[in-house]
């Protein structure tokens, strides 16, 4: 079965504790919880003890310029298991696509920023998954939320096409704004998405956390190869 | 008017829906009535939203904690479950919504996923961010009162 997880602002940025979300994850079906708050204090194995919610420490840097999000990278890449990057300008997407470094690119639409063909294949040449913030479509009304569904849409038709990796959010800074996986899918699937896209891009956090853990681990050399005993497999 | 006959009466699904918000929120059935109503317009528009139907039928709200029911037309079940997930505020006050359950009937609807009310708040003094502070607590959950509102965290947090 595959393992949802969902990525949240938490306290100070947000205004419920990192322990609050994993209360609410757990009671609607997530498996795991991305912070994306570098200040949050807590205890991932105490939650994971309490909640059965596993928390990936994460950071997202919201930079105004590439170079001083390349000095964040450089400062943060090692103090957290996810690296997550505040797009919203050409600049910022460009750069974010195009450094192996880098986990994902948040919010690549917001504020009028924009995506295309040459970012969507940099970001696949790089790994680098780009996120569908669902956020303006559950909170905003009007037409800051046609903009960003035209927004959306645009971003799925280029990210289908060049086969880019991908992660979905609601982006919450509250545990109420927390919505259970079905629900995302079926908003999902009103706003142009398939089940399995929405399905997909919530357990992408999950493998991705997996993934950077490997690869942290003292035992990894590099793909395919770690260090230990023979395995006959 | 007379009542249509059985085979050709609307079929129906009814939603059970848990709803959260902060301590202070006071929200009664016109006004979350009303947003879903807004909800379902502006996500399914009018057409759609006719078609989920989405009549409130019971609704409870109390310290920071609720129920309801919605009646949704058999088959329009996901257009349903996707404007619930599009409220995220009732008379200003940010809320969480969650679908429990699908059913048949209303009383199978309230037997199987309501009625899980767990106990009052109680009020209780914490020390949060290097100052005491008024926090009122239900099982291990805790709303702390700062002066920008209040930040919701668990008994995790204070140990």
């Amino acid at each position: 079965m595959t393992e949802f997880y969902e990525a949240v602002t938490a306290y100070p940025d947000g205004t419920s504790t990192v322990s609050r979300y994993a209360k609410t994850a757990c009671s609607y079906g997530y498996d795991g919880l991305v912070v994306r708050t570098r200040q949050s204090e807590y205890d991932p194995q105490a939650i994971d003890d309490t909640y059965g919610v596993d928390v990936v420490s994460g950071i997202e840097i919201d930079a105004e310029t590439p170079d001083s999000i390349a000095g964040s990278v450089g400062n943060f890449r090692e103090e957290c298991t996810l690296l997550l990057v505040r797009g919203g300008t050409n600049g910022r997407n460009r750069y974010a696509v195009e450094t192996d470094r880098i986990d994902v690119l948040t919010q690549p639409m917001a504020n009028g920023g924009d995506f295309n063909h040459v970012l969507a294949r940099a970001a696949k040449t790089h790994g680098v998954r780009v996120e569908f913030d669902f956020g303006p479509v559950l909170r905003q009304t009007g037409g800051n939320r046609v903009q960003a569904l035209r927004d959306l849409r645009k971003l799925r038709e280029l990210i289908e096409y060049y086969e880019t990796p991908y992660v979905v959010s609601a982006s919450a800074s509250t545990h109420l704004w927390l919505r259970a996986p079905r629900e995302l899918i079926a908003v999902g699937e009103q706003i142009g998405f398939s089940a399995t896209q929405i399905k997909e891009g919530l357990a992408e956090w999950g493998r991705l956390a997996e993934r950077n853990r490997r690869r942290a681990n003292e035992s990894f050399i590099e793909p395919g190869v770690k260090q230990g005993k023979y395995d006959s497999r | 008017m007379k009542h249509l006959p059985k085979h050709i009466r609307p079929r129906w699904r009814y939603l059970a829906v848990g709803i959260e918000s902060t301590p202070d929120a006071e929200i009664d059935r016109g006004a979350f009535q009303r947003e879903l109503w807004y909800a379902a317009g502006n996500l399914l528009g009018d057409p759609g939203s006719a078609d989920a139907d989405l009549t409130v039928y019971s609704f409870s709200f109390d310290e920071g904690r609720g129920e309801a029911i919605i009646r949704v037309r058999r088959g329009e079940t996901d257009p349903a479950r996707a404007a619930v997930a599009c409220l995220s505020e009732v008379g200003g006050e940010p809320v969480g919504v969650v679908v429990r359950g699908v059913s048949g009937t209303v009383r199978a609807c309230e037997e199987s996923y309501l009625g899980r009310r767990t106990g009052d708040f109680e009020q209780r003094q914490v020390v949060f961010a290097d100052a005491q502070r008024a926090a009122f607590s239900r099982e291990d959950a805790l709303e702390v009162s700062v002066p920008a509102g209040f930040v919701s965290a668990t008994e995790l947090d204070f140990e």
